[in-house]
């Protein structure tokens, strides 16, 4: 499965095309993926317009209205204190996007620098760290990212930093592979016989290529960091209350075993489902799309 | 290949101690003064917690917990006790940790037993025969339950399942875990839907991994060959294709176990399931590191020893490993 990226070797060739030609032709190619992508589009514009699209403030208690239903005006109910549960849903867009987006791209670069130079180097550099990396996977992300947490204390910034630490071994395991073969190319001998120092060898000649399968771990892993930080909410130490998070809105919503409202657990899980499923199937296309060895193997 | 297992279980040894020694200094590194913390001191935030305690009580507790001896010396303790068997108490509930394995350890073991079982029940066979009849019926109904189970956080998958059990079944699980010996049915009532819940999200993967691996041997020059010289596509199928194509998914399903234990600890949660992953939650939030360290040294173990199965499995489909 991440071999299979060693031989992604394609660098994107926009030149002469403009982005909109690009676009349109992806979105030829890859309708669902286009389609995924117009969503994930509209996501981001919600959160960052949540003010304006939320008809009401996330915070405003209302406490007689406390786990009331749905109703004609509060389309997907109240909270456990009155609070507009479809606001709720708009604002926490922003805590998974940001926690989703930031500590993948955070964690995934780290890896990636760090696979480079493991797979470039080789040698007893490569052969220690991978054995740490071994054992950095051998801990579920959940555990990892927990235990961080109680070390680093909750909050946005820490979310962000224990969903990126348990990203790093991926970004290192794919690029070191890449590495790994591109180091073995004619023109990267070529280069180092002209005399190139082996950071500008590293930089120029085997950085580029590995831009692509870059791009497709950055976006496969945003859907799981969504996913692990819901679970953080939902367990009780992501982001912490009163910010709205879909996984801390279900968090506070189970529990309640006797007459449990509904409204409270479904509104949240969706928007998850949602997103995550539009990030999965967007990356999906971008793989196809940037590493034409994987084309039609998998479901498009 | 008897010299390749002992070789293999050598090697694992120095990578637990090194786990070891990992889980032990993180853990160290907390902040927060835990003995404040359980003397009622408020704790957590370090500072003033500390100070509004007497500084004796202080000073006996940390003799008793051993936390005033130097790090090196609290590890080798440590180290001593699992090898011995001796894990050690509880911080805060005057427990052993053994004895805390024995009461929670059950049910999860059950649990992910029961769901990886499932998982390759479910998840081959469907991998198998959407890769057989690419862009069939079959084919596209297996993908979409793939993307789905994908996107689907496991806990809220337990969390509708409890719903719609009790909104439209007016169903309430068992509250406790009763042995399968004691009382099948309570037990299998209590179990069953987690299982059902992490089997799923597992088998969506490991058919996803089947399918591309099965079409990407399918593309072989040797698969050709058999086709060519006339041989039943389904001798072709078994023989020559799935063998060939089982070590990716052996590998994956490996690395999707360690999720189970992971996700294990969510989906417990939302089917108030008082097993190892809850035991564990609870052990993070209140700081009781012992059993903390205990736990995941266990989860990491665990972890650590289907790899290496994994390992010896390869060994035992591809020949050519052994010789390496």
């Amino acid at each position: 499965m991440q071999t299979s990226s060693a031989e992604a070797v394609t660098t994107i060739t926009t030149s002469g095309n403009s982005l909109l030609q690009t676009l349109l032709r992806f979105a030829r190619n890859k309708p669902l993926g286009a389609i995924m992508g117009t969503i994930i589009v509209l996501i981001v514009l919600m959160s960052v317009f949540a003010e304006f699209v939320a008809p009401y403030d996330p915070l405003d208690t209302a406490p007689l209205m406390a786990r009331e239903p749905p109703d004609r005006i509060h389309w997907m109910g109240y909270d456990e204190v009155g609070r507009d549960i479809l606001s709720r849903v708009i604002f926490g867009s922003r805590v998974s996007l940001i926690v989703g987006i930031t500590s993948v791209v955070f964690g995934t670069t780290i890896g990636s620098i760090w696979g480079l130079a493991s797979g470039y180097l080789g040698g007893k550099f490569d052969l220690v760290t991978q054995r740490a990396v071994e054992v950095w996977m051998s801990f579920p992300s959940l555990v990892l990212a927990l235990s961080l947490l109680v070390v680093l204390g909750a909050g946005l910034h820490t979310v962000i930093i224990a969903v990126a630490f348990t990203r790093v071994p991926y970004g290192v395991r794919v690029i070191r592979s890449v590495a790994i073969a591109v180091k073995e190319f004619m023109y990267v001998d070529a280069a180092r016989s002209v005399g190139s120092s082996e950071l500008r060898v590293m930089m120029r000649h085997v950085l580029p290529n590995c831009v692509a399968p870059f791009l497709i771990i950055l976006t496969a892993h945003i859907g799981t960091a969504i996913v692990v930080e819901a679970s953080l909410g939902f367990l009780g130490i992501g982001i912490p209350p009163p910010t709205a998070s879909w996984g801390n809105m279900l968090g506070s919503a189970v529990g309640q075993a006797i007459n449990p409202h509904w409204w409270r657990i479904i509104y949240p899980g969706l928007a998850i489902v949602i997103t995550v499923l539009s990030f999965n199937i967007f990356g999906d296309a971008i793989r196809d799309v940037l590493d034409p060895r994987l084309r039609g193997s998998e479901a498009q | 290949m008897s010299k390749y297992i002992l070789r293999r279980l050598i090697m694992t040894i120095p990578t637990l101690v090194v786990i070891s020694m990992i889980i032990f200094v993180v853990l160290r590194v907390i902040p927060g003064n835990i003995v404040a913390t359980m003397l009622g001191g408020g704790g957590g935030g370090g500072g003033e917690g500390v100070q509004m305690v007497d500084p004796a009580a202080i000073q006996k507790l940390m003799e008793d917990l051993k936390l005033d001896r130097p790090l090196y010396e609290q590890y080798f303790h440590w180290a001593r006790g699992i090898v011995t068997g001796d894990l050690g108490d509880s911080f805060f509930r005057g427990q052993k940790v053994s004895e805390m394995l024995r009461n929670h350890g059950p049910v999860t073991l059950q649990i992910s037993v029961m769901a990886i079982a499932l998982s390759w029940i479910v998840g081959l066979p469907i991998g198998i025969l959407s890769a057989a009849r690419q862009d069939s019926f079959m084919d596209y109904s297996t993908r979409l339950f793939v993307v789905l189970f994908l996107a689907i956080p496991s806990f809220w998958l337990a969390a509708l399942i409890v719903l719609f059990g009790v909104l439209i079944f007016e169903y309430y699980p068992p509250l406790f875990y009763s042995h399968i010996w004691d009382d099948p049915g309570a037990n299998l009532a209590k179990t069953t839907a987690p299982a059902i819940v992490i089997g799923l999200g597992m088998a969506a993967m490991i058919a996803r991994m089947a399918r591309s691996s099965i079409l990407e041997v399918l593309r072989e020059d040797y698969v050709r060959t058999a086709m060519a010289k006339g041989l039943a596509s389904r001798v072709v199928m078994w023989r020559h294709v799935i063998k060939n194509a089982l070590l990716p998914v052996i590998t994956i399903a490996g690395i999707m176990m360690g999720f189970t234990l992971g996700g294990s600890v969510a989906v417990e949660y939302a089917f108030a399931i008082n097993g190892l992953g809850v035991t564990m939650l609870t052990a993070i939030i209140d700081k009781d590191f012992n059993v903390v360290q205990n736990l995941v040294m266990i989860y990491a173990a665990a972890f650590v020893l289907i790899n290496l199965l994994i390992d010896l499995s390869y060994a035992w489909a591809d020949p050519r490993i052994r010789y390496d």
